[in-house]
């Protein structure tokens, strides 16, 4: 059956050569901790997914963000599950790209010729970050609206353009309408995009120079007892 | 401690199975292969299939969160009513102890910024040619430490920190945002 299939595309599109070239290549043999990457990656499908099914219902302004976030958790089937995956989702998003990054530095595997993957990745974080950071204040509650009044208001401590800066997150000196729709406006259009673009760069180069092997977690011949004492 | 050899021991108990006779020849899935921890190995299904295992064991986590603990909504927003304390998510939530240590400037733009270079420039302060953590001391120690020092700042602003941002308990009473 899977055969037959595999068989009716591949006459179609020829596609085996790109399964050949994705998961038909030799790898160093690696470990648990490898997985993080992906693990971040599914995490952020979900947080796609999901987060295009709460646009369906959310409304960008004031009075009606926070009545819809309420609608969505309280009437519509299932809504509170979306949102509750969308929720959980960030902050997992950020823990496994935290521990991702920190295996990627316990193994060295920034190093040359990896520095575009690290920077990429840096990207990523940042990403991450500014998601969170944007997507906060879309339910227009207590919290979204005073967190974002303290995260704001950091930037007026910027030399020299920090009140311009603060002007252009809020879009006027105080938070209002125009701050929420700026919001939403990164959260599901800026970011995204800047998202897929990294993670388009990030994954191409995990596949074109191939992944690190992980450290050898004992002496082996090559590395002679001279570097040993220096260490 | 040395394992008796079965043939020792009891000639016919090997691994706990009954040897009924010993016959020369290949056993039918072939010799039994040890990978040597240098050889390479194939992205599918070695890599593929511990990413399966990966993904359902987070997606099941995330989704036991989303059954469990809804998503939290307070009141609607509410310019002239101030909470006290203010409190960011628990991602920022270093960011904003360091910010009632220091002075903002240090906390919001030097400190972020020091940070975002320090990591920046990783590949290139770290030049030695090995990835061996013992031979990368003094890279591996930094990050360490300044990993230590940033989960105990979120854990301390997350938990620990109540009305006017000064110390509470978060078993007496608890202000974390998530
Ligand atoms: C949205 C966040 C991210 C996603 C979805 C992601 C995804 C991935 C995936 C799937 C891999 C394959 C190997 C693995 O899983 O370990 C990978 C490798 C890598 N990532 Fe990320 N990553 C993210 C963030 C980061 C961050 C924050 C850093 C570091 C600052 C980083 C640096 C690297 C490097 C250097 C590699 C190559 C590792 C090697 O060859 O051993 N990534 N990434």
């Amino acid at each position: 059956m899977i055969e037959k299939i595999d068989l009716w595309f591949e006459e179609r599109m020829g596609w085996r050569p790109i399964w050949k070239a994705l998961a038909l290549r030799n790898i160093p043999k690696v470990t648990w901790a490898y997985t993080l990457g992906s693990a971040t990656l599914l995490v952020m499908v979900n947080q796609i997914l999901t987060g295009i099914l709460l646009t369906i219902y959310y409304v960008p302004s004031p009075q009606d963000a926070y009545n819809s976030v309420s609608f969505i958790t309280n009437e519509i089937t299932a809504g509170w599950l979306i949102r509750g995956l969308h929720h959980w989702g960030a902050s997992a998003m950020v823990i496994l790209a935290g521990l991702h990054m920190i295996r990627v530095v316990v193994h060295g595997a920034y190093k040359f010729p990896r520095e575009v993957t690290w920077f990429t990745g840096l990207g990523l974080l940042a990403v991450t970050m500014a998601f969170g950071f944007t997507g906060y204040l879309l339910p227009w509650d207590q919290k979204a609206y005073w967190a974002t009044t303290v995260g704001t208001r950091m930037l007026e401590v910027v030399p020299v353009i920090g009140p311009w800066l603060l002007r252009f997150a809020r879009g006027g000196e105080e938070l209002s309408a125009v701050t929420l729709t700026r919001f939403y406006g990164m959260h599901i259009w800026v970011l995204p995009a800047l998202l897929m673009l990294l993670i388009g760069i990030h994954m191409f180069l995990v596949v074109r120079i191939g992944i690190s092997a992980p450290p050898k977690a004992s002496e082996t011949e090559e590395e002679g007892p001279e570097l040993e004492v220096e260490a | 401690m040395s394992t008796p050899r079965p043939d020792q021991e009891n000639p016919e108990i090997i691994g706990g199975q009954r040897v009924l006779g010993v016959v020369p020849g290949k056993p039918p899935g072939g010799d039994r292969k040890v990978l040597d921890e240098q050889e390479p190995v194939m992205v599918w299904p070695h890599l593929l299939v511990r990413h399966g295992v990966a993904a359902l064991v987070v997606i099941g986590i995330v989704l036991v969160l989303a059954i469990f603990f809804d998503a939290p909504l307070r009141e609607i927003a509410n310019p002239t009513l101030t909470p006290n304390p203010e409190k960011a998510p628990w991602y920022f939530a270093a960011l904003q102890e360091l910010l009632s240590m220091f002075h903002p400037l240090v906390a919001g733009v030097l400190v972020p910024g020091a940070i975002i270079l320090g990591l920046a420039a990783l590949p290139y302060m770290d030049r030695s040619t090995r990835i061996e953590p013992r031979f990368r001391k003094v890279a591996v120690a930094t990050f360490t430490i300044f990993m230590v020092v940033w989960i105990i700042l979120t854990i301390i602003g997350f938990a620990f920190r109540g009305p006017n941002w000064g110390w509470v308990w978060p078993w007496q009473e608890w202000y974390g945002e998530l």
